[in-house]
């Protein structure tokens, strides 16, 4: 019994030694992984069971979260608001990496949430439009809250700052806010290069012509020129309607470098 | 790998010296001795018997030979090696008790596996294995999964799993546990035949009768310690005794006959009549009667 | 007298009997029938039309079937092909043939790897073909989101799937150094997912003993990490993009570790076994 515990003492000692020594060759990866590790929050998937909590302490957050989103996928067909919202928390809670679940969820409770309640209602025709405008702000509003957090796990993800302003457009109409939004969109690593031309455009809407016209004057050189994404020559027409509608001398008009 | 270097010839196929060992029992620090003081000797070239009643401490002294259990006091060798080395189990076969070899194995594959194990070479196996899986009687099943063989063909292709190398030393340890009065009598006579080979074979086994056939010499075990060991011929022959076996005598010619013993001072001790064998009687029946089946074939 | 010296080939020859005895086994068929299933019943999410999303449910399908079956795997052989050997005391034989301890142990966890390995390679192989064809019909379905063309990076799932199976080779070592020392096979079997789980979890323990701000604390985190694995590390190749794809120098760092600690836990093993007795 002696010698037995003896060979598990001498086990372990040499275990925990050579381990010591191995640990700082995967430092440097862990540290780089960890950072882009959110917290395991155990405490929402304690309300979900057990199993969930031993899926999760197993290493399975992106099986748990998927299988959450698809059973949320279902429950979405059915229109039930509140199971839907309850997962939708639940999925980016679990696993908040994907930037696919944060962007539809925000989508689901913009767009989709106010049809259901004002369908639920009575429909449009039943329904004031004082209401029903109430409720297209209400869950605009619950969007954004939704993509700022999102936002919190992906500062510079350019797709979160494009949905956040095609809701801030198409739902609250905050043309100002709206070209601010597309503006970060642009500015963030790989932005696209519409959220830049949606950037300007609004702002001419917004009746900020004069800033619109200065900030494609600056976009269009850097534009790739054998790139159809970055549709050079739509810019340079946007350019030139600016100018008319802005009455440039021709003196002063835009003159592209090639 | 060498599995044919030679060992010295002069060294004892198997030795123990002071071979003590003890199991520990419970949580208290008790200890069971299951071989206790035990100094024995196989000489090489023999058929050595190894006896005792359950728990004598047999299968512990071949274990602590082999070098699967470590002794407690004492050592064991192995042609002059220590066992606990491995060189020691170079030269030995060993067949264990109600053997359990590896069902998903065929009986052929099972051979070669043991036969690569035991240094034979990738040239020499395929021959090996046929050669050892014929002497023991399995050819036709050769080729048939280990988990779907009889206990007696379990014993047999364990046989051929320790002969396939040609081990100087073989180790058998109730060799023929399982197997009819046919296949007891093969492994008999190829036991036999291993020794004219000046192969050295130790076996354990309850059926005495087969072992006094047999064995050279013998050992007895009880309860760890060694009680007896001797050449087999001294120790079942009475030498102050004969046998004189004649035709059937009549009651007047057997009157004769004590009294001229008594003219001599002696006494006819015992008029018996001779019993054959039931063994032997059984073999030569149904070996006889194969023998024919297969001339008609 | 000639040494008998430690023999490559005869561990080989174990490793390979190792092998052959779990692929003819029908729980280990089973095993792996169902990570297979698994993953090809994952297409069903077609139904849902998720677009080019979809591809990520079904990697994550696949991980998740290698890690979950993996890990079942390699846990239930390497118990039940080294307790065999000792229950049914073909180890007796094995072992009374001029074959060292280490030969048979390091023969044994061998043979485990191996299986783990035509495992991950399977499941791989299988995961990397349905994302294939499946991206294939996403191309032709929803061109404009495929305007680059395929955005699955395949040498990140077949790195993925590589550091799945070191990572197994691990777990096969450590249930190597509990089953030398263990006494029964069902002991060894639950220290086996034991430990799977320690590994999942120590990075959150040793955090938490280091925001203990006690020196204790910090030398008990430190003992921790030593003791066991991360095997969050393994799950650096998790993505499917290209853009993550870890540098050369990180998959050398993987590789050591995994490598460091599987030859520790099997070194420790054969140590435990060297005096065991049969």
């Amino acid at each position: 019994m002696r010698s037995r515990l003896r060979t598990a003492a001498t086990a372990l000692a040499l275990l925990a030694g050579a381990g010591l020594g191995l640990a700082p060759i995967a430092e440097p990866v862990w540290r780089a992984q960890r950072g882009r590790e959110p917290a395991l929050r155990l405490q929402t998937a304690a309300a979900a069971g057990q199993g969930v909590t031993l899926a999760l302490l197993g290493g399975f957050r992106a099986l748990v979260a998927d299988v959450a989103w698809v059973r949320m996928y279902a429950l979405w067909e059915r229109r039930d608001l509140p199971a839907v919202e309850t997962l939708l928390r639940f999925v980016t809670s679990v696993d908040p990496r994907p930037v696919y679940f944060w962007l539809n969820g925000a989508r689901i409770v913009a767009y989709d949430f106010p049809v259901w309640r004002i369908a639920a209602a009575g429909g449009h025709d039943a329904v004031p439009a004082e209401v029903q405008q109430r409720l297209v702000r209400e869950h605009a509003a619950l969007g954004l809250r939704y993509l700022g957090a999102a936002m919190e796990q992906h500062p510079r993800s350019p797709d979160l700052w494009v949905e956040q302003a095609n809701i801030q457009l198409n739902k609250l109409g905050d043309l100002d806010a709206a070209a601010a939004s597309y503006r970060r969109a642009w500015e963030c690593p790989r932005g696209p290069f519409f959220a830049a031309r949606l950037h300007a455009e609004v702002l001419r809407r917004a009746g900020r012509a004069r800033e619109a016209l200065e900030f494609l004057r600056t976009l269009h050189p850097k534009l790739p020129p054998n790139d159809d994404a970055a549709r050079a020559e739509l810019v340079l027409a946007r350019i030139r309607d600016l100018e008319r509608e802005l009455r440039v001398p021709p003196l002063l008009e835009y003159r592209p470098a090639r | 790998m060498d599995a044919a270097a030679p060992f010295p010839a002069v060294a004892p196929a198997l030795e123990t010296r002071g071979l003590v060992k003890d199991f520990p029992v419970g949580l208290r620090g008790m200890k069971l001795r299951a071989v206790d003081h035990l100094d024995l000797t196989v000489p090489a070239g023999v058929i050595y018997g190894l006896l005792g009643p359950n728990g004598s401490g047999k299968s512990t002294t071949i274990k602590a030979l082999l070098g699967l259990v470590a002794p407690s006091a004492g050592e064991c060798r192995v042609f002059g090696v220590p066992s606990p080395r491995v060189e020691a189990r170079r030269a030995v076969g060993y067949l264990p008790e109600s053997p359990y070899f590896y069902r998903h194995l065929t009986g052929r594959e099972l051979v070669r596996f043991y036969a690569r194990m035991g240094g034979v070479s990738r040239r020499e196996v395929d021959g090996r294995s046929d050669e050892a899986l014929a002497a023991v009687g399995l050819r036709d099943a050769a080729d048939r999964r280990v988990g779907t063989y009889s206990k007696g063909m379990l014993q047999r292709v364990g046989l051929a799993q320790a002969m396939v190398h040609d081990p100087q030393l073989l180790i058998l340890d109730e060799p023929t546990a399982g197997v009819d009065p046919l296949g007891a009598a093969a492994i008999g006579e190829l036991i036999l035949r291993l020794k004219a080979r000046g192969k050295t074979v130790v076996i354990t086994s309850h059926l005495l009768g087969q072992i006094e056939d047999v064995c050279d010499r013998i050992a007895i075990l009880d309860r760890g310690r060694l009680v007896l060991e001797g050449a087999v011929g001294d120790l079942v022959g009475r030498k102050d005794r004969q046998a004189l076996v004649v035709e059937a005598l009549p009651e007047s010619e057997l009157a004769e006959l004590k009294a001229w013993l008594a003219a001599r001072g002696r006494v006819l001790e015992a008029v018996e009549t001779p019993r054959a064998r039931l063994d032997r009687i059984f073999l030569d029946r149904i070996g006889r009667r194969d023998g024919a089946e297969e001339e008609r074939a | 007298m000639n040494r008998v010296p430690f023999s490559p080939l005869r561990t080989w020859l174990i490793a390979q009997n190792t092998l052959l005895e779990a692929v003819r086994q029908r729980l280990f068929h089973f095993i792996v029938f169902l990570a297979l299933a698994l993953v090809l019943g994952a297409r069903w999410l077609r139904d849902f039309n998720f677009g080019a999303p979809e591809l990520k449910f079904l990697a994550d399908c696949g991980f998740g079937a290698m890690t979950f079956f993996g890990a079942a795997l390699t846990i239930t052989a390497t118990a039940q092909l080294f307790f065999s050997e000792i229950e049914n005391r073909t180890a007796l034989t094995l072992l009374a043939k001029p074959v060292w301890r280490a030969e048979f142990v390091a023969g044994k966890y061998l043979g485990t790897v191996l299986l783990a390995g035509g495992f991950c390679a399977l499941l791989t192989g299988l995961l990397m073909a349905v994302l294939w064809v499946r991206e294939g019909e996403l191309m032709a379905e929803f061109p404009e989101t495929f305007t680059a063309g395929r955005t699955v990076s395949y040498g990140m799932v077949a790195l993925a799937g590589a550091f799945q199976w070191l990572k197994l080779a691990v777990l096969a070592a450590f249930g190597l150094l509990v089953a030398s020392y263990a006494q029964t096979q069902l002991f060894a079997m639950a220290s086996g997912f034991f430990v799977l789980v320690i590994c999942h979890l120590q990075y959150l323990a040793q955090e938490a003993y280091a925001r203990a701000g006690s020196l204790a604390g910090e030398l008990a985190g430190r003992l921790l990490a030593g003791l066991v694995p991360n095997f969050q590390v393994f799950a650096v190749a998790d993505s499917l993009l290209a853009e993550d794809f870890p540098g050369g120098g990180a998959v050398a760092r993987v590789a050591l570790y995994g490598a460091g600690y599987a030859a520790v836990a099997l070194g420790l093993a054969i140590y435990c076994f060297r005096h065991r007795e049969i």
